[in-house]
């Protein structure tokens, strides 16, 4: 079976109604899994020690290190580039992971595949929970660095439209990212922890998350360049603690406009590597009879 | 009396509960059951769905503790002493996934041999010659993962011999089965079993003709209690003084069958509605009853397509015993 | 009526042995056959790690940091074999039915966790060292063995009693269902950031640093350290004889320990039902 048979055109799938239908169910299958797992309190133990801890190891190198020095920007910046990482991981996983989980432990791939939903737009659908829980995440660490650690976080400072724009797009880029993720995943077996997190965790050390990316070895930096959460991590820099990102000259040389330009444009070709790369996995996939593999690997 | 299996007043309730919130209800799972399987017997459990045979399974194999009573296999006690029940049993249940997609069929089933010591060559070489047996050879090298899902069961089943074991539980292992694989899975297990006395095979099944050709002796189980055990020629005796008469009737127009049942010499009707016709099973306390059933037929102007008098089965004997067809219970009706 | 010949079974340590053999086989061989676990389980991380290094870059750390995020990065891959490869895998052994079979089975439930570790251990191993070949070559760590013997010893008890660690968490995983997988997940960062594997334990206060000491991998880790580095001995927390003392210790208690959970939990489990449910 060909794969432009199995995914209904953009169009088509617009007029039935589709993709709402495909959004809707996903996130509210993924909202079901995610949620119900044990009782609230646990949850919320989980919730916040998980991220804390993430944040805490960095605090922790930091401190033994510079003794403390917590008003230094360095601080901010590696803190708040750790936080809104979360979001990376969290979308990573959620889009891609579900692969895995729908094929091997719930056995329910094939009966999504066989169902009139896109599977793209499912995908993305799961991966909505991840997101909400992330941003649970992320909020319970900004707050922590915020009340405690001098993070110099101020609301009536916060260029507003700038943050949410940034976060927006760059929600859409890690989708893409993840749904590229996924697509790989439709041809590999239970064999790798989480993912999503071993492909964030690399790009961890590119994306000038924790450490501006002149730090790295002058033949490494290009890679940055072109990984679009780089930029997307300077905007929400920018619009939360603007004197924070000007400390470093990495991409001072953008304006706003331009990082703007530069994140869309990039999440536009991310997007059609994600695209092009699910129509070539889903081929191999029904090509290789893996759709409803089961390893119990 | 040298038993293989023996339970006395064995009892194991579940607590349910839907949500978190909700209060935990008890369900009876299996209530004061208490049987004797001797050696070398090919015993079986016939029941519907939700029976309780599962259940029963997984206590006599020491997956599962017994809330009340006690249970011997082997002659050991399975809770007190699970690790000498272990050596001398196995299991395979009908749908299982066991095993691991990625390895293929012989070194899925040579793994599950280390489990029990079996030296690999030894291992090795029960697993081609009871490959054979059940026509998978040529399949030695496939990846499990590749397997239709009754060529799966056959590994499975094949897993469940090669530990040579004392008592083996086979818990629905035709499911998935084609009629040819069923049947030849049928006479392998009736051969092991004649093959060294020692050997005891507890079988559950709700295939009425697989416990009647198979089994030396049968019980049969419903809501966790059995009902009835003796061997499926002296169960059937029990009903050999009813006639038991099969009557395909065009559509019988809201007729049901307690109507039937209220006519003199009518011990029970089965009705079942199909594409412009309907079967009705009666078993009649005497031959002279059907005159009456025909009269009703009748005067309604339901005509009789097809009238055969038969001998009765299993389905017969649990339909006496419980009041319903195994379908009826399974899918809730009143019947 | 012909008998047949029963099919000889080993017993006791062969038993064992086998079990542990069996039970690695389809790790092992699982990975050879889908090799996607070189590019995900070790280049991957191999990058993650590095990113850490970067960071004591950019403020400018001493060397010797470089050097424990190296070593700390390396041990990770041990931590997480720990909660993968054996705790919560005994909640998908539940989902997929084996778990069932593997009790049912005369072999000592000690014997298949160890199998699963140790079949784990190919691609655990094969990450720590690349992790640690990176280092020595990519980042230049300095490193200054005083005693190999030593450091041998050191690391062997601290994998002993890791693994023996393990057990009992693999133990606790009996009973639980889909939460298995989230308290693994969980225990991820804590573990790191408790056992100091990218910053000297000494760090803490005292009290905090000996409690995390149950957790092996935190001497382990502060002992390796002040054997291979110049400067470790500074660092350190406690000596590194007292380090390997409360090591065999917690070997011992770890093991015995493994033991003694194992059974009660499955007993427990076969008491409460919990052993084949497969609420997913």
């Amino acid at each position: 079976m060909q794969a432009a048979q199995s995914v209904p055109t953009p169009a088509v799938a617009a007029e039935r109604g589709i993709i709402q239908r495909t959004l809707r169910s996903a996130a509210w299958l993924g909202w079901q899994i995610e949620s119900n797992w044990t009782d609230p309190l646990i949850f919320i133990i989980y919730s916040v020690i998980k991220p804390l801890a993430s944040a805490s190891i960095l605090v922790v190198m930091y401190s033994v290190i510079t003794g403390g020095n917590f008003d230094s920007p360095i601080f901010p910046y590696i803190y708040l580039g750790n936080a809104f990482y979360i979001y990376v991981a969290a979308v990573l996983n959620g889009v891609s992971w579900c692969v895995i989980e729908d094929r091997e432990q719930y056995r329910m791939l094939k009966y999504i595949y066989i169902a009139p939903v896109v599977i793209p737009v499912y995908l993305l659908g799961r991966g909505f929970a991840k997101f909400v829980f992330g941003s649970l995440a992320v909020f319970i660490t900004i707050s922590f660095g915020v009340l405690f650690l001098n993070v110099p976080l101020d609301l009536a400072q916060v260029d507003w439209p700038l943050f949410v724009l940034s976060l927006f797009l760059g929600l859409l880029m890690l989708a893409m990212m993840g749904l590229t993720l996924g697509s790989v995943i439709l041809l590999i077996v239970n064999n790798v922890y989480f993912v999503g997190e071993a492909v964030a965790g690399a790009l961890f050390l590119f994306s000038g998350a924790i450490f501006p990316l002149d730090v790295l070895p002058a033949w490494l930096r290009p890679i940055g360049y072109i990984i679009p959460i780089t930029y997307w991590l300077e905007l929400v820099r920018r619009a939360l603690i603007g004197s924070v990102a000007e400390s470093f000259q990495t991409l001072a040389g953008f304006s706003n406009g331009q990082l703007i330009g530069i994140l869309v444009s990039l999440t536009i070709v991310f997007t059609i590597i994600a695209f092009v790369t699910f129509r070539y996995c889903d081929h191999q996939a029904r090509e290789k009879g893996y759709i409803d593999r089961v390893t119990n690997f | 009396m040298d038993l293989a299996i023996q339970t006395k007043d064995l009892g194991r309730v579940y607590k349910i509960r839907g949500s978190k919130k909700e209060k935990a209800r008890e369900l009876i799972a299996l209530k004061d059951v208490n049987l004797e399987v001797k050696r070398g017997e090919l015993f079986g459990l016939l029941g519907p769905n939700g029976a309780g045979k599962t259940t029963l399974i997984k206590i006599l194999t020491t997956l599962l503790a017994p809330s009340s009573g006690f249970a011997k296999v082997a002659g050991f006690d399975v809770i007190q002493e699970a690790e000498k029940v272990r050596p001398r049993i196995n299991m395979v249940s009908g749908g299982e996934s066991s095993g691991y997609g990625l390895l293929t069929v012989r070194e899925n089933l040579w793994m599950f041999a280390q489990f029990y010591g079996i030296p690999s060559k030894v291992a090795n070489q029960r697993i081609s010659d009871l490959l054979k047996i059940v026509h998978l050879e040529d399949r030695i090298n496939t990846k499990s993962s590749d397997l239709s899902t009754g060529l799966r069961q056959k590994m499975n089943i094949v897993r469940g011999f090669l530990t040579d074991p004392d008592v083996l539980f086979l818990d629905e292992p035709t499911l998935g089965l084609d009629v040819e694989a069923s049947r030849d899975v049928r006479k392998f297990v009736e051969g092991w079993v004649a093959e060294n006395p020692q050997r005891t095979l507890l079988l559950t099944t709700h295939y009425m003709v697989e416990a009647d050709e198979l089994c030396d002796r049968v019980a049969i189980i419903n809501a966790g209690r059995v009902l009835a055990c003796d061997s499926p020629t002296n169960l059937k005796r029990q009903l050999q003084q009813d006639a038991i008469y099969r009557m395909e009737v065009s559509p019988l127009n809201g007729l049901g069958p307690d109507s039937f049942e209220q006519l003199k010499g009518v011990n029970k009707a089965l009705h079942e509605a199909k594409d412009g016709f309907s079967i009705l099973e009666l078993m009649l306390a005497e031959d002279d009853a059907l005159g009456s059933v025909v009269n009703m037929l009748t005067s309604r102007d339901i005509h009789i397509l097809n009238l055969q008098k038969r001998e009765p089965t299993l389905e017969d004997v649990f339909v006496t015993l419980v009041g319903k067809s195994m379908m009826e219970v399974e899918s809730g009706d009143g019947g | 009526m012909a008998t047949v010949d029963r099919v000889y079974k080993n017993t006791g340590a062969r038993l064992f042995l086998q079990t542990i053999v069996g039970r690695a086989y389809p790790r092992v061989v699982g990975l050879l056959r889908e090799r996607t676990w070189f590019f995900f389980d070790v280049l991957l991380p191999v990058i993650s790690v590095s990113a850490y290094v970067f960071i004591y870059r950019a403020i400018q750390a001493p060397d010797i940091y470089i050097g424990f995020v190296v070593m700390g990065g390396a041990m990770t891959a041990f931590w997480l074999n720990i909660l993968w490869a054996m705790s919560s895998q005994m909640y998908w052994e539940k989902e997929t039915g084996n778990l069932a079979l593997y009790i049912m089975a005369p072999n000592s439930l000690m014997a298949i966790l160890l199998g699963m570790a140790l079949g784990g251990l190919f691609a655990t191993s094969q990450r720590a060292l690349v992790i640690t070949l990176a280092g020595l070559f990519l980042f230049g760590v300095q490193i200054q063995v005083s005693s190999y013997l030593l450091l041998f010893s050191v690391f062997m008890l601290t994998m002993i009693a890791l693994y023996g660690m393990g057990m009992m968490t693999a133990s606790l995983f009996l009973l639980l269902n889909r939460e298995a997988w989230h308290f693994s997940n969980m225990a991820q960062e804590p573990v790191y950031l408790a056992s100091g594997f990218y910053f000297p334990i000494k760090s803490f206060d005292f009290w905090i640093a000996a409690g995390a000491s149950i957790i092996p991998l935190t001497l382990g880790l502060d002992a390796m350290r002040q054997l291979s580095f110049p400067g470790g001995v500074e660092l350190g927390f406690i000596h590194v004889n007292i380090e390997v003392a409360v090591l065999a210790v917690l070997s011992i208690v770890f093991l015995f320990g493994a033991r003694w959970l194992l059974g009660f939990m499955e007993r427990l489990a076969i008491r409460e039902g919990r052993l084949t449910d497969a609420r997913r």
